[in-house]
């Protein structure tokens, strides 16, 4: 073949041998095989959804971890609660005893009713300001003290609320009854007035969700009262309706040992596997209120202390330690809850560990590869250059004017 | 009988043939690095000899003429060679603009979208927690926004493809123009049998920049060249030229029309305008549809997600990204439709700390769209589309760009100028000169001679 002129292929080389100089280079830098699609467009795809899979395993093994603390927490201070409550059986078990007279036995209801204070606080137990036993109602302290009258900020005698005032819709009023352990929730609709509320109140009394007698009245002072009929029925008001304003208790209505629980049953669960959720929390009815009442075991405890006979008092410690057996059985769930969370962790380690790897395998440089690449190219483009120097300059006339 | 005079003769056009490949020489040398020049050579041919008296006499050399080194078929393949990589490239430089886009980074839309999910996952642990759910919304906002981009990445290359049709259409007649013009001037030495020489050199060079615009039909005849495009609409008919025009479609996209008026742009292949209008109307279409039906499938997974649950009021959730109906322009489109944090829908149940609507957002994740994929996966197919696009478009072009040299190589072993040969030549026609020149200065001293012939001085 006559050739002509070989500078076009000359520069097609240099060009050539310049990017894949520039390949190997940015291959050595990055670490990098594939630096954007198109250097490995199923690579890059299955890059994608291995990052989403290693985003999903750090959020579970971040949740499985919060989790833990918040557990730990909770265990502890279910823990707290028994051997509080082994506390309250010796207390009762010893006023059992027939030589106590009436000043010891008041000393040891007084004892009890310490313990009681340390199980509330115990079952006010917060996490990084959530409250562990507070069902999904996490924000606000799930037990507090009770009293028998609750009334309203707005209402006067000059311009009384009556039955006829509208409440806000959408406004919710919550009763919750110490001695029921129950709570009525009332969420206003449009149209709904202070009447409503009432027959509400009435229906829940009926249906056993508050005490016997509890009632919400317009009082002489023209704000609405919710009460209870008995002075050891204590219950607790929260309302966010604006035409009532916040509910508080009347003073010197406090119940004595009576606390209602406001927190609510809602069981949260957290994802800590693809196919793996955990819940978040023990509500604190099911645990202090509910089955063998802890609360209300304790209360039988120290009224029997105070006033009972001797065999009420062995009754009333029977059901505190009923009640302990109760709460040491909800113990071994999340017990097993942390242990599953403990392997649940290790496994997600080891999955991170094997998607770093896959992710390495899929768009890594080999890295002795790539310097080997880099040094195999720079010669490449130095033999190119040199060869292109020293044909370039080659002609006939070079030679005919030495001749 | 000889004479010198006829010798004479002889010596005469000896010195113009020599003059004259010395021209095309020059010529030759002149235009070594004229692109699209075809190297000349100078036709000789022995003169008819003399016969008298039974003897015949030869005399010397005539110059027929110059001639033109081609090859039709390497200048046809180069042209079809060009209009093939001129489209690769127009193609690959719209998708390297759009790739990054699609490539892993914090801004993608993969991350975005774990980063909102991942985002939930924190809000499940406390639901009730105000700075998790603004997270949840900034996430939101991001993701929307990931979208947004790589929306606006896609429609200002359809934009700047747009120009660029306009562009290539204006060149397109521009050079129909000029080749037109030059078939006259072509026709005309050919009718008098003489080579193209120039003037073919000129309308091949500009036929080759017409095939880096479009794919054009070359038809060769004693009327010059007749051009149409691959789909047969005319371009240059003798000295007529027909120009395209253009027109934007109700979309707005840059439609190209014949000389009648009607709508061509969907026959038209190859080239740089070939190249744009398909990567335009097909291969960026392609990426937007996909991209607005992930925006708008996965918009739709989540807005059902958010009404079925209740938000930290315990009000009925509210859509969680505002979508257009139509999937056409959603991931241009997509933005957060809530703006308050208490309006997420984490709780399954209405009262404020439940979180069992927050498992169904996560769910969404790894859930299959109406596509019949995750989104995760709907995504990772559209980068895989990206890469693979852009890496095809990289390999036809560096295909065709080596298949390019190889043909040039081919064309230019047939009509390239070699300096090296060239300079031999000049030797050769310089000796050729010199030589004949001197049977000149022979004959004249014979004249002279025999001129004195019979005088005093002669002896």
């Amino acid at each position: 073949m006559r050739v002509t002129n070989m500078v076009p292929d000359m520069q097609y080389d240099m060009q050539q041998s310049q990017q894949a100089l520039a390949v190997a280079e940015q291959q050595v830098a990055t670490g990098l095989r594939v630096n954007q699609p198109s250097d490995d467009p199923a690579a890059a795809a299955n890059m994608v959804t291995s990052l989403a899979e290693s985003a999903r395993v750090d959020r579970y093994t971040s949740n499985a971890s919060s989790m833990l603390s918040q557990m730990q927490m909770a265990d502890s201070a279910i823990s707290g609660v028994e051997t509080t409550l082994n506390s309250a059986i010796t207390t009762g078990t010893s006023g059992a005893n027939g030589t106590n007279n009436a000043a010891d036995r008041q000393g040891l209801a007084t004892q009890v009713q310490g313990f009681l204070s340390s199980i509330i606080s115990q079952a006010n137990t917060s996490y990084q300001g959530t409250y562990v036993f507070g069902g999904a109602a996490s924000t606000t302290p799930p037990f507090v003290a009770a009293s028998t009258t609750y009334t309203s900020a707005h209402g006067s005698t000059a311009s009384p609320l009556t039955t006829t005032t509208p409440l806000t819709a959408g406004s919710v009023t919550t009763i919750s009854d110490a001695t029921t352990g129950e709570t009525m929730t009332f969420k206003a609709a449009a149209g709904d007035t202070i009447a409503t509320l009432q027959a509400a109140v009435a229906s829940a009394v009926s249906a056993g969700t508050l005490s016997s007698g509890a009632t919400a009245t317009i009082n002489a002072g023209g704000q609405l009262a919710i009460a209870t009929n008995s002075a050891a029925d204590g219950i607790v008001v929260n309302s966010d309706d604006s035409v009532l304003g916040p509910m508080t208790a009347a003073s010197g209505t406090e119940v004595a040992n009576a606390y209602a629980y406001v927190g609510n049953s809602t069981v949260n669960t957290v994802q800590v596997g693809d196919s793996m959720s955990v819940s978040t929390n023990i509500p604190g009815n099911q645990l202090f209120t509910s089955g063998p009442n802890v609360i209300g075991a304790l209360n039988g405890l120290i009224s029997a202390l105070q006033n009972g006979t001797t065999e009420q008092i062995g009754a009333a410690t029977t059901a505190v330690s009923a009640a302990s057996t109760y709460v040491s059985q909800l113990r071994v769930p999340l017990d097993n809850t942390m242990s599953q969370l403990n392997s649940q962790e290790s496994y997600l380690s080891q999955e991170t560990v094997t998607l770093t790897t896959h992710q390495t395998a899929l768009v890594g440089a080999n890295l002795a590869d790539a310097a080997t690449s880099l040094s195999q190219a720079e010669i490449d483009n130095q033999a190119t250059l040199a060869s292109a120097a020293k044909v370039m300059p080659e002609t006939l006339l070079n030679y005919l004017q030495q001749g | 009988m000889a004479s010198l005079n006829s010798a004479l003769s002889v010596a005469v056009h000896s010195l113009d043939a020599a003059t004259g490949a010395l021209q095309v020489t020059n010529n030759n040398i002149a235009n070594a690095n004229t692109p699209g020049y075809t190297r000349q050579v100078v036709i000789l041919q022995e003169a008819a000899p003399t016969v008298q008296d039974g003897l015949s006499t030869g005399n010397g050399v005539v110059l027929e003429g110059y001639q033109s080194v081609r090859d039709e078929l390497v200048q046809t393949q180069i042209q079809q060679e060009t209009q093939a990589q001129s489209g690769a490239n127009a193609q690959l430089a719209s998708l390297q603009q759009i790739q990054p886009t699609f490539t892993t980074s914090s801004e993608d839309i993969g991350t975005q979208m774990s980063a909102l999910f991942s985002s939930i996952s924190t809000l499940s642990t406390d639901p009730t927690n105000s700075a998790s759910q603004q997270a949840v919304l900034s996430a939101g906002q991001n993701l929307a926004t990931a979208f947004n981009t790589a929306s606006n990445a896609l429609t200002s290359q359809q934009d700047g493809l747009n120009t660029q049709v306009t562009q290539d259409v204006s060149q397109i007649n521009q050079l129909t123009k000029q080749i037109a013009a030059l078939n006259q001037p072509l026709a005309d030495l050919k009718a008098e049998g003489q080579d193209g020489g120039t003037v073919e050199d000129q309308q091949n060079q500009l036929v080759l920049q017409l095939s880096a615009l479009t794919s054009v039909a070359v038809t060769q005849s004693n009327n010059g060249v007749t051009l149409t495009t691959g789909s047969g609409t005319p371009l240059v008919m003798g000295s007529q030229s027909y120009a395209l025009q253009t027109t934007a479609s109700s979309t707005g996209t840059q439609q190209v029309l014949d000389q009648s008026g009607n709508n061509i742009t969907t026959s038209l292949t190859g080239g740089d305008l070939g190249g744009s209008i398909q990567t335009r109307d097909t291969t960026i279409s392609g990426l937007l549809n996909q991209l607005d039906t992930l925006a708008n499938q996965f918009g739709t997974a989540m807005n059902a997600v958010q009404t079925s649950g209740f938000d930290l009021n315990g009000n009925a959730g509210k859509n969680f990204f505002t979508i257009p109906t139509t999937v056409a322009g959603s991931a241009a489109s997509i933005k957060m439709a809530i703006t308050d944090p208490s309006m997420i829908a984490s709780s399954s149940d209405g009262s404020a700390g439940s979180n069992g609507n927050l498992a169904n957002f996560s769910a969404v994740e790894t859930s299959k769209l109406p596509s019949g994929q995750t989104p995760g996966n709907a995504y990772a197919d559209l980068v895989y589309q990206v890469g693979s696009l852009t890496s095809n478009a990289n390999a036809e072009s560096t295909a065709t760009a080596a298949s390019l040299l190889q043909l040039n190589d081919q064309l230019s072993s047939v009509s390239g100028v070699s300096i090296d040969e060239e300079s031999a030549n000049l030797i050769t026609y310089q000796q050729a000169y010199e030589a004949a020149a001197r049977v000149v200065t022979t004959i004249q001293a014979l004249f002279t001679v025999t001129m004195s012939m019979g005088t005093a001085s002669a002896e």
